[in-house]
């Protein structure tokens, strides 16, 4: 069974009572909750519980009505989200996202945005190190194709990848970021099992690696097989929060989900 | 293979002026050559980054305006009793200073206009140029609006007081223009595949997905639109200097579409779209003018563009470079089913 951490060590992101509506329609009222260094949170509930809302807002994609996130002691709260990136909090979208129109390892080329530093007008001159700075590049950038299992799919179009495929190439990207906090918004959705199992895999191996992640998922075999920590979020609000069995016992999560009996009736 | 092509294109297009004795044909090339390089520049922007800038024309004429102004000089009647005095300086420096002049309003506008993006970034573009146009129409005293800027000095090589060479003739004109172009290839080149580059294409590609791996979108446009605009301001500087007069007429709308259908119909986003469409859109209506009536002509322009857009929506050089991907691969598809016979 997994260790749960919590507490002993270093808190990386603290999501402190953000709240943030739509015009009249509240998407989130008051949530707060915390991802402690080298842990795996997930965090879950049904359909337009604002779970993908906490992810824009963490990184930069939506500014809140209220409320803070802090992140290793600095504020990530109003910054754009390329400065957000640039602290080492990086996410996935929910609906695939690549950059269609090149190859795979283009694609994690682009990722790598930050990792380089040649100036434009070193870029224009054709300096020595651009090219250097270029293999290099490269050749991280094969290993992180390695690392998820698409290195031979490297100079395919990404439009031409399979489903399973499309949704590792999206997090190769993020990772080639460099995040410390690594979000990921559904990545196993569309998956088959299989692939879903080996899936589970890759994201261990990631956070062995020193990366702590923070999940949105809806299968549930995966949240609670992975996960040192389960939020879970119903209409805006925290309903609970423990280890995944914790979780899987609570009466109110039972109930966001299936609904009460006849209680209501 | 494709480095013996661009070799063999270098050597054929230096070769022109030994075996073309035609001068009205060098002096088309010389106009194309200028057009390709404001397709190439064009191309940066709305190819690379995606961004359709219909104001391409404005930085063309502000870097002609700025060249011809400089290399004659001009005074300005500041206020009643003071007049400031430019004195006219060698074409070089002109030519210099209207690339730099193009960069800076290619800079502004970046700023300005990326604040609003799609539609409205359009828009602006176009509000851009027609104020320009409309400051050069007007503002008589340094421009002389309609009446046109005249006798501009041609472009001169060489040591001051040692050797020097006026391109009053069309040769070293060409050739200069092809040096020009072969340096904004080449600029461009290196930017495409570098990592900023790379940062553009994807703004172009996915933003979202872009700006959450820390592409800072407008930087990297700023960046676009000022190289995009100073490349443009040279070629109008080239042709300024070349055409030796130059009206208000410069920044019409029609010249920044016949820039966008060049990158289009050679195919936005590759190197060499530019070039093709520039060479096809460029010498066509000269071409036809032999053995057509105007009216034609502009017909035939027109339903070659049609076709070129409707068969070939991704433009001339993707589908050619499709239908070699997939003739090679069928050629080595059936030399494998010979080889298993």
């Amino acid at each position: 069974m997994k260790t749960v951490k919590s507490d002993m060590s270093e808190v990386l992101l603290n999501v402190e009572n953000i709240a943030i509506s739509f015009g009249g329609l509240v998407a989130i009222s008051d949530l707060s909750f915390n991802v402690h260094k080298g842990e795996i949170v997930s965090l879950i509930g049904p359909n337009g519980a604002g779970k993908t809302t906490a992810f824009n807002i963490i990184t930069g994609f939506l500014k809140p009505n209220s409320g803070s996130i802090t992140y290793r002691d600095k504020s990530l709260t109003g910054l754009a989200a390329h400065q957000v990136a640039k602290y080492g909090v990086v996410r996935t979208f929910q609906k695939t996202s690549v950059f269609d129109g090149n190859t795979v390892i283009e694609n994690i080329m682009m990722g790598l945005h930050l990792n380089g530093r040649c100036k434009v007008w070193e870029v224009l001159l054709g300096l020595p190190r651009v090219s250097i700075e270029n293999t290099r590049l490269e050749e991280r950038a094969l290993e992180i194709l390695d690392l998820v299992g698409l290195s031979n799919r490297a100079s395919d179009m990404a439009s031409d990848l399979a489903y399973g495929e499309l949704r590792l190439l999206e997090v190769a990207i993020a990772l080639a970021a460099e995040p410390a906090l690594l979000l990921l918004d559904e990545p196993a959705s569309g998956m088959n099992p299989s692939e879903t199992a080996s899936f589970m895999k890759t994201v261990s191996k990631i956070r062995d690696e020193g990366t702590t992640i923070l999940l949105v998922e809806h299968d549930m075999r995966m949240v609670m097989g992975i996960s040192d920590r389960v939020v879970v979020l119903n209409q805006g609000e925290i309903i609970a929060s423990g280890t995944p069995k914790e979780i899987q016992n609570n009466p109110k999560v039972i109930h966001a989900y299936l609904g009460y009996g006849d209680e209501d009736a | 293979m494709s480095r013996w092509i661009s070799i063999l294109w270098l050597a054929f297009l230096f070769s022109i002026p030994l075996w073309m004795i035609d001068l009205y044909v060098l002096h088309i090339l010389i106009n194309t050559g200028i057009f390709v390089i404001a397709a190439m520049s064009l191309n940066l922007l709305l190819g690379y980054t995606g961004q359709l800038s219909l104001g391409h024309v404005a930085f063309f004429g502000i870097g002609a305006y700025v060249s011809a102004l400089v290399s004659l000089g001009f005074d300005l009647e500041l206020t009643d009793t003071y007049t400031f005095v430019f004195d006219a300086k060698p074409v070089w420096i002109a030519f210099l200073s209207g690339i730099i002049a193009a960069g800076l309003f290619g800079w502004l506008i970046g700023r300005v206009a990326f604040k609003v993006r799609g539609a409205y970034f359009v828009i602006v573009t176009i509000s851009f140029a027609e104020v320009v146009r409309l400051v050069s129409l007007n503002w008589i005293d340094l421009t002389e609006g309609p009446m046109a800027l005249n006798n501009i000095q041609p472009f001169t090589l060489g040591i001051p007081n040692l050797w020097e060479m006026t391109l009053y003739q069309k040769i070293p004109n060409y050739y200069l223009v092809l040096v020009v172009a072969i340096v904004c290839y080449i600029l461009i080149r290196r930017l495409v595949h570098s990592r900023i580059g790379r940062a553009m294409i994807g703004l172009r590609e996915n933003e979202p997905l872009a700006t959450s791996v820390g592409v800072n979108v407008t930087h990297y446009l700023v960046i676009a639109t000022v190289i995009s605009a100073a490349m443009a301001g040279a070629a109008g500087g080239l042709y300024t200097h070349y055409f030796r007069i130059i009206d208000p007429d410069i920044f019409l709308f029609i010249y920044t579409v016949t820039m966008v259908i060049m990158v289009v119909s050679g195919g936005k986003g590759t190197l060499a779209g530019p070039i093709v469409g520039g060479i096809i859109f460029g010498l066509l209506p000269e071409i036809l003018r032999e053995f057509a009536a105007p009216e034609m002509q502009w017909i035939i322009y027109g339903i070659a563009m049609i076709l070129i857009v409707f068969f070939l929506p991704d433009g001339i050089v993707p589908a050619l470079k499709n239908w070699w991907k997939n003739h090679r691969s069928k050629r080595t598809d059936s030399a494998e089913m010979d080889a298993g016979t």
